[in-house]
């Protein structure tokens, strides 16, 4: 029928023409348009990859920088506190040196000066001693012009100033 | 907004109720499948029909091959050398009868016989051939002028701009990354991309063409469909693989007896895979069309039964499927144009394919 | 009977049988394709794709019976 033969017929002609129109047109659009089309494509994707790549790597590199700044960062920081540490002791050392020395000097003044006293105070007590004596014996003399012979007098008399010396040592740490 | 929304319904109502009528009325009887299949005239149907040339080589006993072109199928009647055979009584009509044969309109169904030998090749351009080579056409000025873009630098280092480069070159990608690249492979996918790239945008192209008014679909032809799925089965065949054919002649892994069982099948197997991909596109596309004559034909078949009054009273409800099956039409000329490119990619890619039979099968 | 009439009623039978088959089968597979996607949603794409391929090849068998009716209604 018509029908039939209209839809599902061969048409030998046709498919000779199809063939040239559709080779023809895969031909020219293989050299004039799918060729520079896809070599476009794959080399803005490749620049694109490559930018991408080298954003990245940027990226990374400033993120390295930042990373080796704040360690540096840090370490000198930690430096700071160190040399303020270092300088804190040292500064405690000396104070502590200038503190034992100031003690040192005070207590050697002090040492002196109680020599010196000890020493004015020997020759005081020397001074007195010798002062008593000559009181002693002018008392003596006194004394024996009325009642005794000298000779007697002035062994009594001597032995009662040894007697004063050797009492003086426990005397003076009271005084 | 609206009202330019409303005109739009109303000119596509008219457009697609105006040459259906004017069918119904010129042949008494609607005819959708005459109407979708191939011919050698342009229908502009309100307006009427260009006849397109006839190429008849013609072979005779008395002068060997010769070739003859006659601008119009009426002209080659005319001329005296050709008769025309009738298809349904095959009966030959006498060049006396030509002007009447004419006048009826049905001399475009006609058979075309010379007087002396025998059609040999009758190379006539038809309806779809004109449309193939319209689409074919669009393709070059569309993706040449798309390839001077990119050669002129815009889109090679920088973004691609404008609708008419983002929209191409979407598709483009699409193609490569989503049909190409998966089913063959990143090594063989460049060698293949152009078939494909061709195949689809040819196949999107005549398929979208047959929506235009007036215009007619290529690829609802079987013999164009014919000719795309024997350019994948040569590119399959050439291409395929060592192991692509001891598949087929010599089927590892099994007994012997199954092995003779199996070569026939597989040989089956090679020719039905083109086959379906052909006679698929080709189904898609027809019955498209049908589906759409039909509606709009229930109009006229139930005023005819029924009275106008149902007649009209159908148009919106058809009209309604009409644009529901142009729609469905727009989205199956994408779905087709992309499984008969992603069909393609697939069997080259199995014949391409090295499988070790370890893991295969 | 005209046989022409029993070659229309086996090409209307055989339609619908081809269509009863292959809503069956794109059918099966698409829920589980659906169910797929919902569960693995970033592989939809190849799950796509693969399903409109085993999709078509159904509809490729579908449509050998309607060439196979089509012959019958033009003989």
């Amino acid at each position: 029928m018509l029908l039939g033969a209209s839809l599902l017929s061969a048409n030998v002609g046709l498919i000779v023409w199809l063939s040239i129109v559709f080779l023809t047109t895969l031909l020219i659009l293989r050299k004039y348009a799918w060729g520079p089309i896809t070599s476009a494509l794959s080399e803005r994707e490749a620049t694109i990859a490559t930018s991408l790549n080298r954003a990245e790597e940027a990226l990374s590199e400033s993120k390295r920088l930042q990373e080796q700044n704040a360690q540096a960062k840090r370490e000198a920081e930690q430096e700071a506190q160190k040399l303020l540490r270092d300088a804190r002791e040292e500064a405690q050392v000396i104070r502590d040196q200038e503190a034992q020395r100031t003690q040192e000097e005070i207590a050697l003044i002090r040492e002196q000066a109680k020599q010196e006293i000890e020493r004015d105070k020997q020759r005081a007590l020397q001074s007195l001693r010798k002062e008593v004596a000559d009181l002693a014996i002018l008392a003596a003399e006194k004394v024996l012009q009325e009642n005794l012979d000298g000779a007697r007098q002035h062994a009594l008399i001597d032995r009662f100033i040894d007697g004063l010396t050797s009492q003086e040592p426990n005397q003076t740490p009271s005084a | 907004m609206r009202p330019i929304n409303f005109f739009l319904a109303l000119f596509c109502a008219l457009v697609l109720i105006f040459p259906s009528e004017s069918m119904a009325s010129d042949e008494d009887e609607f005819d959708a499948v005459h109407h979708s299949s191939d011919g050698y005239y342009l229908d502009f149907l309100p307006i009427g029909k260009v006849e397109l040339p006839r190429i008849l080589i013609i072979r005779s006993d008395l002068t060997g091959y010769g070739l003859r072109v006659y601008p119009s199928t009426k002209s080659a009647l005319r001329s005296g050398e050709i008769l025309a055979e009738m298809p349904d009584d095959g009966h030959q009509e006498n060049t006396e009868d030509v002007e009447a044969l004419i006048n009826s309109g049905k001399h475009l169904d006609a058979k075309l016989v010379p007087i002396e030998g025998t059609v040999f090749l009758d190379l006539s351009i038809t309806k779809h051939l004109i449309f193939a080579l319209l689409a074919s056409g669009i393709l070059l000025v569309i993706f040449i002028g798309l390839a001077r873009r990119y050669t002129q630098g815009i889109g090679r280092t920088t973004a691609p701009r404008g609708i008419f480069q983002n929209l191409f070159e979407t598709l483009v990608v699409f193609v490569r990354d989503d049909i190409a690249v998966p089913n063959l492979g990143k090594k063989h996918a460049l060698r293949f991309l152009p078939y494909l790239l061709t195949a689809f945008f040819f196949i999107l192209t005549c398929n979208l063409l047959g929506l235009v008014p007036f215009g007619a679909t290529a690829t609802s032809n079987l013999n164009v469909t014919a000719v795309l799925a024997t350019f994948t089965f040569v590119l399959t065949q050439v291409n395929g693989s060592k192991d692509h054919w001891r598949h087929v002649f010599w089927p590892p892994g099994m007994p012997v007896a199954v092995k003779f069982l199996l070569i026939p099948t597989e040989i089956i197997g090679l020719f039905t895979k083109p086959i379906a991909l052909a006679i698929r596109l080709f189904a898609n596309l027809t019955a498209g069309h049908l589906v759409i004559l039909s509606l709009i034909g229930m109009i006229f078949i139930l005023s005819d039964q029924f009275g106008n009054a149902i007649g009209y009273g159908v148009v919106p409800i058809s009209l309604g499927f009409t644009l529901f099956v142009m729609f469905l039409e727009l989205l199956i000329a994408f779905i087709q144009a992309y499984i008969f490119t992603i069909l393609s990619a697939l069997f080259i890619g199995m014949a391409l394919a090295d499988h070790s039979h370890s893991e295969a099968h | 009977m005209d046989p022409s009439a029993l070659a229309y009623l086996g090409a209307g039978l055989g339609t619908g049988l081809v269509a009863l088959g292959t809503g069956l089968g794109i059918g099966r597979l698409a829920g589980p394709a659906m169910e797929a996607t919902a569960r693995q949603p970033e592989a939809t794409n190849d799950i796509r794709t693969t399903m409109i391929v085993a999709a078509a090849l159904i509809e490729g068998v579908a449509l050998f019976g309607l060439v196979v009716a089509f012959i019958l209604t033009f003989k």
